[in-house]
C-alpha cells in the first residue's frame, strides 16, 4: 500500500465531486478511475486490518491501529455510497424535469448525458422508468401524473412556437404537423410534454 | 351574460389572491366551477379564512395537498377522497365532450364549457402535485418505509409497492456499482448503525418547524411535554411532531 496518501483522502475527493456537482447544478462525468482507486484502497485496508487481527490474536485489547483502519474503511465505504446516491438522485430529478421520459436522457446524439453515465446508472434509469410507469398506470384513466407540476394551468390553450420538428401529433382539434418555425394555438394538455422536452416553446 | 361576468371577476379575484400568496384561494373558486358547469346558479360567496364546516371534496384535497407539501413525514393517504375526485373529473370530462359535440350548444354555453374545462385542468394539477409530493417522499424514505409497519398503514397499496420496488432498485444499484467489488466483509449495507457512522436509513425529520393553522380550538403537546393552546384561526410555529396527530385528525392545517 502506498504510504504517500492519508486514509480517506480519495473518499474526500469523491465527495467533493458530488458537492461541486450540486453547486454548479450539472452532472459531472462518472469518475470511474477514482471509484476504482478507492475500491483498491478498501481491499488494501482490509488486508492491513486482517494482518493486525492476526498479530494481536492473543492480546487483551485490540491495537489502536486496527480502530483507525476500521474507521477509514467505514468512512470510505460511506463516501462511495454517497457519491453514487447523489448521482442517482440527480438523475432522477433530471428525469422528472424532462417529463418522465427516458429518450432525452439516454439517446446517444441529442445530449451528452448518456456519455457521463456508468453502465449501471443506465440500467438503474431503465428500471426506475419501468417502476414509475407501473405506478402511473394506476391513474392513467383520469390523468397523467408525470405531467408538469411547475406552473398551475391558467389557460386551456397556449400559443406555441415550434423549435424542432416533431412530426404529426394528435390533438383535440385533429392532427397537426409541427414543423420548425410554425406557430400554433393548441390545447395545453395535448402538447405539454413537447414543451417540457424542448420541441415547442411558449410564445 | 352576467353569470359569465361574475365568473371572470371571480377568476381574476382568485388570481390576485394567489399572487398575494394566500394559499387556499384556488380551491374556493374551483369546486363551484366543477359542480355547476351547466346550471345557472349564483356563485356561493365563501368568506376567506373561515374553515367551512362542510368542505367540498376539492377543498379537502387542497388542504391535504398543502399539508403534504409542508409536512416532513408522509401523511395518511386520502385514497377515498382521491378516487371520488378522479371519478368526478372523469364524469365532468365526459359531459364536456358530449356538450362540445352537440351543435345546439349556444355561444354562451361554450364559454362556460371552456371555464369548466380549465377548471378540470386545474384540479388535475392539484391531484398531480399531491401524488408526486407523496411519491417524492416515498423515494426518499423508501428503506425507512419498508422497515416500518406503522408507516405502511399510512400509504396506499400502489405506493407501498412503489416503495419496495424503489428500495430494491437502490440496493441493486449500490450492490452492482460498489458493494460487489469490495472485500466480502464490507459488502453489506450498514443497516444497523455502527459506532462510527450515522445510520444509512434516511428518516423523516419530524422535529422540523411547521406553521400550524388551527381550524378549531385545540391543544398541541410538544415532545418536551409542554402544551400549547391553539385558538381557532391562529397561526403557530411548532415542531411537526407536536402537531402531527392534529394534522391527521384535521383540527390543524399546515400553511
Amino acid at each position: 500500500m502506498s504510504e504517500t496518501r492519508q486514509y480517506g483522502e480519495l473518499g474526500t475527493q469523491l465527495v467533493m465531486e458530488s458537492r461541486r456537482s450540486t453547486q454548479t447544478d450539472t452532472l459531472l462525468k462518472y469518475n470511474d478511475s477514482l471509484v476504482r482507486l478507492l475500491i483498491r484502497e478498501q481491499r488494501d485496508l482490509e488486508k492491513a486490518a486482517v494482518a493486525h487481527v492476526v498479530a494481536s490474536a492473543d492480546a487483551d485489547i485490540p491495537p489502536p491501529a486496527l480502530m483507525i483502519i476500521q474507521t477509514a474503511i467505514a468512512r470510505n465505504k460511506r463516501c462511495l455510497l454517497a457519491y453514487h446516491n447523489h448521482r442517482i438522485s440527480f438523475l432522477c430529478s433530471l428525469y422528472w424535469s424532462l417529463g418522465a421520459s427516458l429518450p432525452p436522457l439516454l439517446s446517444a446524439e441529442s445530449t451528452s448525458i448518456r456519455a457521463k453515465l456508468s453502465p449501471h446508472e443506465v440500467d438503474y434509469l431503465r428500471s426506475y422508468h419501468a417502476s414509475v410507469m407501473t405506478f402511473r398506470s394506476e391513474f392513467s384513466q383520469e390523468l397523467d401524473i408525470t405531467a408538469s407540476i411547475v406552473q398551475p394551468p391558467k389557460d386551456l390553450h397556449v400559443l406555441v412556437h415550434v423549435v424542432r420538428d416533431c412530426g404529426v401529433i394528435q390533438t383535440e382539434s385533429g392532427s397537426i404537423d409541427f414543423r420548425m418555425g410554425h406557430r400554433f394555438m393548441v390545447r395545453r394538455s395535448d402538447i405539454e410534454h413537447l414543451i417540457v422536452q424542448g420541441y415547442l416553446e411558449e410564445v | 351574460m352576467s353569470s359569465v361576468d361574475s365568473w371572470e371577476a371571480d377568476f381574476h379575484r382568485s388570481k390576485t389572491n394567489a399572487n398575494a400568496a394566500s394559499g387556499p384561494s384556488l380551491p374556493r373558486r374551483a369546486p363551484s366551477a366543477l359542480m355547476e358547469e351547466q346550471e345557472d346558479q349564483p356563485m356561493p360567496d365563501f368568506l376567506p379564512e373561515e374553515p367551512l364546516p362542510d368542505e367540498t371534496p376539492l377543498e379537502q384535497l387542497t388542504r391535504h395537498w398543502m399539508n403534504e407539501r409542508h409536512a416532513p413525514d408522509i401523511l395518511p393517504a386520502q385514497d377515498v377522497l382521491l378516487s371520488s375526485l378522479l371519478d368526478h373529473i372523469r364524469r365532468q370530462s365526459d359531459t364536456i365532450q358530449l356538450l362540445r359535440g352537440d351543435p345546439s350548444t349556444s355561444e354562451e354555453e361554450h364559454i362556460r364549457i371552456m371555464l369548466a374545462q380549465t377548471e378540470v385542468e386545474r384540479v388535475k394539477f392539484i391531484v398531480r402535485s399531491y401524488v408526486r409530493t407523496r411519491l417524492f417522499k416515498i423515494e426518499t424514505y423508501a428503506r425507512y418505509i419498508i422497515a416500518n409497519e406503522e408507516v405502511q398503514t399510512r400509504i396506499t397499496t400502489a405506493e407501498r409497492d412503489y416503495a419496495s420496488r424503489h428500495a430494491h432498485l437502490i440496493d441493486r444499484h449500490f450492490y452492482s456499482s460498489v458493494l460487489q467489488s469490495l472485500p466480502e466483509s464490507q459488502a453489506g449495507l450498514d443497516d444497523i448503525p455502527n459506532f462510527i457512522m450515522p445510520p444509512m436509513v434516511t428518516e423523516p425529520d419530524t422535529t422540523r418547524a411547521v406553521f400550524a393553522h388551527a381550524r378549531k380550538g385545540t391543544i398541541a403537546r410538544t415532545p418536551e411535554g409542554k402544551t400549547v393552546d391553539l385558538a381557532k384561526g391562529s397561526l403557530t410555529l411548532l415542531s411537526f411532531s407536536a402537531v402531527s396527530d392534529l394534522v391527521s385528525s384535521g383540527d390543524v392545517q399546515l400553511v
